[in-house]
């Protein structure tokens, strides 16, 4: 196992001289690269290296930092080895290549992460839709996005839960039924 | 059917009642997590059909439009749809504390936090998820209000369509569904 992971790393490094790697234990390696070398990382490594399979494509918000990382995780059934691929996008204008083409499933993440986090991916072709339906706020997965104040001018709320109050109080005031001394010590 | 001799009408409406109150049957059609606690209610261990409660395909053949936990605006726009093409007697039945107060997505973006401003509820089950008992204990409350003649949803629906319409369409703003003639 370790053996195959430093050929990976050797390889990787080698061929992008950008890549910078982070080993973690068992069968896990990271690699960070800039956003222009990720559909060539990606091609090489399903096609040279036998990471046949993307397991996943996640996005993060670091909005102290100003910027999204996007993570492709692709894993190798033959090493039984999965590498996670990190890069770096501007968060004011979040532009990437599109890597459909690559993987074809990889089309459905990059839909979400355009709905979810606003990110662009040039030439993807998919509806304009993905889940939400005639959304027009931000995108909502956003960090600035305030969901709570949002839902709280869109939705009507009924009154009478800002307390938390115990529901059990009430009712041992309406019927009369007495609570166990064990049941007040969970009452806020 | 309507009856011009009142005293004629009262017993004819105990005995429609009566009719109705035995044999609801619910839509096929679960929103949010709630719709998992339909199988157990249904099948033989508490064996919902015993009190006439069973599952219909379409919204047409159905009487009961179970909203089973929390609904998206998405949703709510085809449970809307459904509700309009249902056929007299037709009630609603609000299920679990997301239907109530929002539950536990009180605070997200595209759920609706109470369900009785879009359609009109006839019972609330409260609960998160309420067990088998508690849907059957709502079932029959809703027995009990069609015989007395108080499950009245659907006319309230007609009389307030506007107030209806007005909180539906400030969550779902683009407005492109059939008008319905009822």
């Amino acid at each position: 196992m370790e053996e195959i992971k430093s050929t990976i790393i050797q390889r990787i490094k080698t061929h992008f001289s950008d890549a910078t790697e982070k080993e973690y234990p068992y069968n896990r390696v990271d690699f960070s690269v800039k956003k222009e070398t990720i559909p060539a990382i990606l091609f090489y490594l399903k096609d040279e290296m036998g990471f046949k399979h993307l397991s996943h494509i996640s996005c993060i918000d670091w909005l102290e930092e100003n910027e999204f990382e996007v993570v492709f995780i692709v894993w190798s059934p033959t090493d039984k080895i999965k590498v996670f691929v990190h890069t770096r996008v501007d968060r004011e204008n979040p532009v990437m290549d599109n890597v459909d083409m690559i993987w074809r499933q990889a089309n459905t993440y990059e839909r979400e992460m355009r709905e979810m986090f606003g990110i662009q991916f040039t030439g993807l072709e998919a509806p304009e839709e993905f889940l939400l339906e005639d959304w027009e706020g931000p995108p909502p997965m956003r960090r600035d996005f305030d969901t709570e104040a949002y839902a709280t001018n869109t939705y009507w709320e009924r009154p009478g839960r800002e307390d938390a109050k115990d529901i059990r109080e009430t009712i041992e005031k309406r019927s009369g039924e007495i609570l166990p001394d064990f049941a007040k010590k969970y009452t806020r | 059917m309507m009856i011009n001799d009142k005293n004629s009408q009262k017993i004819v409406d105990i005995i429609q009642n009566y009719a109705r109150k035995h044999s609801l049957w619910i839509l096929a059609y679960g929103t949010g997590c709630g719709a998992i606690e339909i199988p157990p209610t249904m099948t033989s261990r508490y064996d919902a059909e015993r009190l006439g409660v069973r599952g219909a395909a379409t919204p047409r053949q159905a009487d009961v439009l179970l909203i089973t936990g929390y609904l998206t605006t998405k949703t709510l726009k085809r449970v809307i749809r459904v509700y309009e093409q249902m056929q007299d007697p037709k009630y609603v039945i609000g299920f679990g504390s997301c239907t109530i107060n929002g539950g536990m997505y009180w605070d997200s973006y595209n759920t609706i936090k109470a369900l009785d401003r879009y359609l009109p509820v006839d019972v609330f089950i409260n609960g998160c998820m309420p067990r088998p008992e508690a849907v059957l204990a709502g079932f029959a409350k809703l027995q009990e209000l069609i015989q007395a003649g108080k499950a009245d949803g659907a006319r309230k629906y007609k009389e307030n369509l506007e107030w209806y319409r007005a909180n539906q369409k400030k969550v779902i703003p683009n407005w492109r569904m059939p008008e319905y003639n009822w």
